[in-house]
């Protein structure tokens, strides 16, 4: 047998004057938070988005879907290193030395030629360190949202399909 | 052979204050893991004689995400992501903590500017945080209209830090030695606008809820925490300071600016019932939050023009040694033992989390309480599993 | 302030041995480290010293090292603004002999979470605990966390741990095939470098 001892809860003695006091305190205090909430019936803007029909432009800055420009990626597998998830995955040949001279968009010249550029979005965190270390500027996140889909392949971005490549007109400013 | 009255002689006797209350069987009850009221994925155990509370266990674990763990894997520059997802309300204190013990022990200089940023986004963000305290609070108790009112305001700030760092929630904005982006004029400008407005809304919405009988009755006299109980149970933020105890590391133990800076630390004073009952952690957290005002008008006013990240070197190797440095977020101190070899990676890092020790402190807040009242309890120690678990 | 602990601690606690760490590189805080059976005892009079009134415990963390194992309770004072990393060494031990450390939760209630964590993670047992569980894995899982040579259970309740399906295999392996393909190695570079090679060093063995 166990005896447990528990704490009472403190309470006022309720006199007969408190008990008025009360229900006076209860009312006022209701009716102030009536008056507060009645301004806002008539006297604020509406505030919320009809999401669907109305979509909101996302600040330019925004981290969101992550788009490579494969044409100007020099495949220097620093994205690769800094991603904290490991969802990058490169792999690139050596090109040959007489093959023609390319050069990306800011004029570094490309020695690698880009065999595969896969992000595994279901693994990406959207931090931004990949965007950051790229010298060419060429992984960027888009402000383009809205991309759930129904399997884990279909969350993997294969940069070098072509259909994937069609993104870049539609979602990368400039 | 027995009898009944043998058997009540062999059953536990529960003793009320003063008055033995009348026994049925014990029940057990679990709360969560998937209830409104514990803010995430608690389990509380509990077992109850009719509506009272006789014993809560809290079971942990629903959320962890071995962080430490990953952090021994990680670069110093990768922790940060993850260190957001630890109390994903308040990513940017938590971030300021990670990044003050690197740059302790790489002994790197931060430029003003960002030190000027980042007090302004760890007060906007404890705003942010607090508001989420408020609006769910409102509701565990039910009220349910505060909430809407208050999240407007914090979707304002959400949406300029989104502006900022590209986020809305798990920033990765403070980096080791600086900020990520500068913030602009019209930022300013925006914050300036918006903290005006908001210490006006915000008077309006404690007169609507803290100030309401039926608040500060379900909230008064209940879950009292005395100073040696906090104190033993390491307990810290506003919890200890809602018990009375005028303790807060941004004065105490300064760091970044805020020895420059003039606040008040607000610690609860029992204005509706005891000390150190729920409505006091309310109050000392609305009070928390014209403290942060100020601060960011005086920052406002002072930020300075230059560089917003110092110089870092490219691969982070911090010296071999440890450190444990503490800041104070929206929920209690937050403290990194950081243990380092000489190596690209840190060997241990360690993370003290307020809502970890704060969890249990339920199993002495809630027994003799209603289980109505140990929604209150829960919501009032303001506890984000995220970070309990990490 | 160390100097004044370590000597205070010698003083009042028979056998403690108190030694500071003094920092590696220059950096950092310093510590102390006392004998592990004497932990209780420095622990309590640390809180019941006028001197210091380390009145808050805030940290109870362990740290895996090759040698040994490091629990470092870390404490501070709220009403002398201090704060001790106060270091105890362990042998490592192995799986069902698991290093044994005195509890101090008679000391601060809060080292009641803290201890089951390091248990949880570390897997150090403390003697004298009240309620001693794990706490952030499930009650019945195997092995620590934290140790520097864990390895996840293969099983947990029937249920496969990291199971192959969830591996993303073909691209972690499209480099290693394009490095077949192409014949020459030195002329292929890609991510998950280490682990390719890894597998096809196996693979080779294996053939």
């Amino acid at each position: 047998m166990e005896t447990i001892h528990l704490k009472k809860t403190i309470e006022a003695d309720l006199t007969f004057s408190q008990w008025f006091k009360n229900v006076y305190s209860a009312v006022k205090t209701t009716f102030i938070g009536l008056a507060i909430t009645f301004k806002y019936v008539w006297g604020k803007d509406i505030v919320t988005i009809e999401y669907p029909e109305v979509r909101e432009e996302l600040p330019s800055n925004s981290r969101s879907r992550l788009f490579n420009d494969a044409e100007n990626c020099i495949s220097c597998l620093q994205c690769a290193v800094s991603c904290p998830v490991d969802c990058i995955y490169i792999a690139a040949v050596k090109r040959p030395t007489d093959a023609q001279k390319i050069k990306t968009k800011d004029g570094t010249p490309i020695r690698l030629d880009l065999k595969q550029y896969t992000i595994d979005t279901a693994l990406c965190c959207y931090c931004g360190l990949c965007t950051t270390v790229c010298p060419t500027e060429c992984l960027t996140h888009t402000t383009d949202y809205e991309y759930a889909s129904y399997t884990l392949a279909a969350m993997k971005y294969d940069y070098l399909a072509p259909d994937i490549r069609a993104w870049r007109t539609r979602i990368v400013k400039s | 052979m027995s009898t009944h009255n043998e058997h009540n002689e062999n059953e536990d006797k529960i003793i009320l204050g003063d008055q033995e209350i009348l026994k049925s069987d014990l029940l057990t009850l679990n709360m969560g893991p998937q209830h409104p009221a514990t803010h995430g994925v608690l389990r509380v155990e509990i077992k109850t004689d009719s509506e009272i509370v006789v014993e809560a266990i809290p079971h942990l674990g629903y959320l962890h995400r071995c962080f430490e763990k990953h952090a021994e894997n990680l670069d110093y520059r990768g922790v940060i992501p993850f260190v957001d997802r630890m109390d994903y309300l308040a990513a940017m204190s938590m971030e300021w903590g990670y990044a003050l013990a690197v740059e302790k022990m790489l002994g790197t200089e931060v430029p003003k500017r960002a030190e000027y940023i980042r007090v302004i986004v760890a007060e906007l963000q404890r705003i942010a945080s607090h508001i989420v305290f408020f609006g769910t609070y409102a509701i565990d108790l039910g009220a349910f209209t505060p909430f809407l009112y208050v999240f407007q305001d914090r979707e304002e700030i959400l949406r300029l830090f989104e502006e900022l760092s590209g986020a809305r929630m798990l920033y990765n904005y403070i980096w080791i030695g600086g900020v990520w982006n500068d913030i602009t004029d019209d930022q300013l400008k925006r914050i300036k606008s918006f903290i005006d407005r908001y210490e006006e809304d915000l008077k309006k919405y404690h007169s609507l809820v803290g100030e309401n009988r039926i608040f500060s009755d379900r909230t008064a006299n209940v879950g009292i925490l005395s100073q040696e109980q906090a104190f033993d149970y390491g307990a810290t933020g506003p919890v200890l300071r809602g018990s009375g105890v005028k303790w807060d590391l941004r004065k105490n133990r300064s760091y970044g600016l805020y020895d420059k800076l003039d606040f008040d630390v607000p610690v609860g004073e029992g204005l509706k019932g005891t000390v150190g009952d729920c409505w006091d952690r309310y109050h000392v957290r609305v009070r928390e939050m014209f403290e942060s005002i100020k601060i960011i008008r005086q920052c406002l006013d002072g930020i300075e023009e230059g560089p917003f990240i110092g110089k870092v070197p490219k691969i982070i190797k911090v010296p071999a040694g440890e450190i444990y440095l503490r800041t104070e977020c929206p929920r209690g101190e937050l403290g990194y033992h950081l243990i380092s070899d000489g190596g690209k990676t840190p060997y241990r890092l360690k993370v003290k989390s307020s809502c970890f020790t704060h969890v249990s402190l339920l199993p002495i807040l809630a027994p003799g309480q209603m289980v109505a009242d140990l929604v209150a309890t829960i919501g009032s120690i303001d506890i984000v599993l995220g970070e309990v678990d990490r | 302030m160390h100097n004044q602990i370590a000597e205070f601690i010698n003083k009042n606690v028979n056998g403690a041995n108190a030694i500071i760490n003094e920092l590696v590189a220059g950096v950092g805080d310093k510590s102390i480290t006392v004998e592990s059976s004497k932990i209780l005892e420095t622990c309590s009079a640390l809180k019941s010293s006028q001197e210091f009134d380390f009145n808050v415990l805030q940290v109870v963390s362990g740290t895996d090292y090759a040698d040994r194992i490091e629990v470092s309770y870390i404490m501070a004072s709220f009403s002398k603004n201090l704060e001790l990393i106060l270091k105890v060494k362990l042998p490592r031990g192995d799986k069902h002999n698991l290093p044994k450390l005195n509890s101090v939760v008679s000391v601060w209630n809060a080292a009641n979470f803290l201890e089951r964590e390091t248990y949880d993670m570390i897997g150090v047992e403390f003697v004298g605990h009240p309620d001693f569980r794990r706490i952030l894995c499930p009650y019945d899982w195997e092995g620590h966390p934290l140790r520097k040579d864990y390895v996840v259970q293969e099983k947990y309740l029937d249920m496969v741990v990291n199971p192959p399906e969830k591996n993303n295999t073909y691209d972690q392996m499209f480099g290693r095939n394009l490095k077949l393909e192409i014949g020459d190695p030195k002329k292929v570079s890609a991510s998950w470098k280490e682990d390719v090679e890894e597998t096809a060093d196996e693979a080779k063995d294996g053939e």
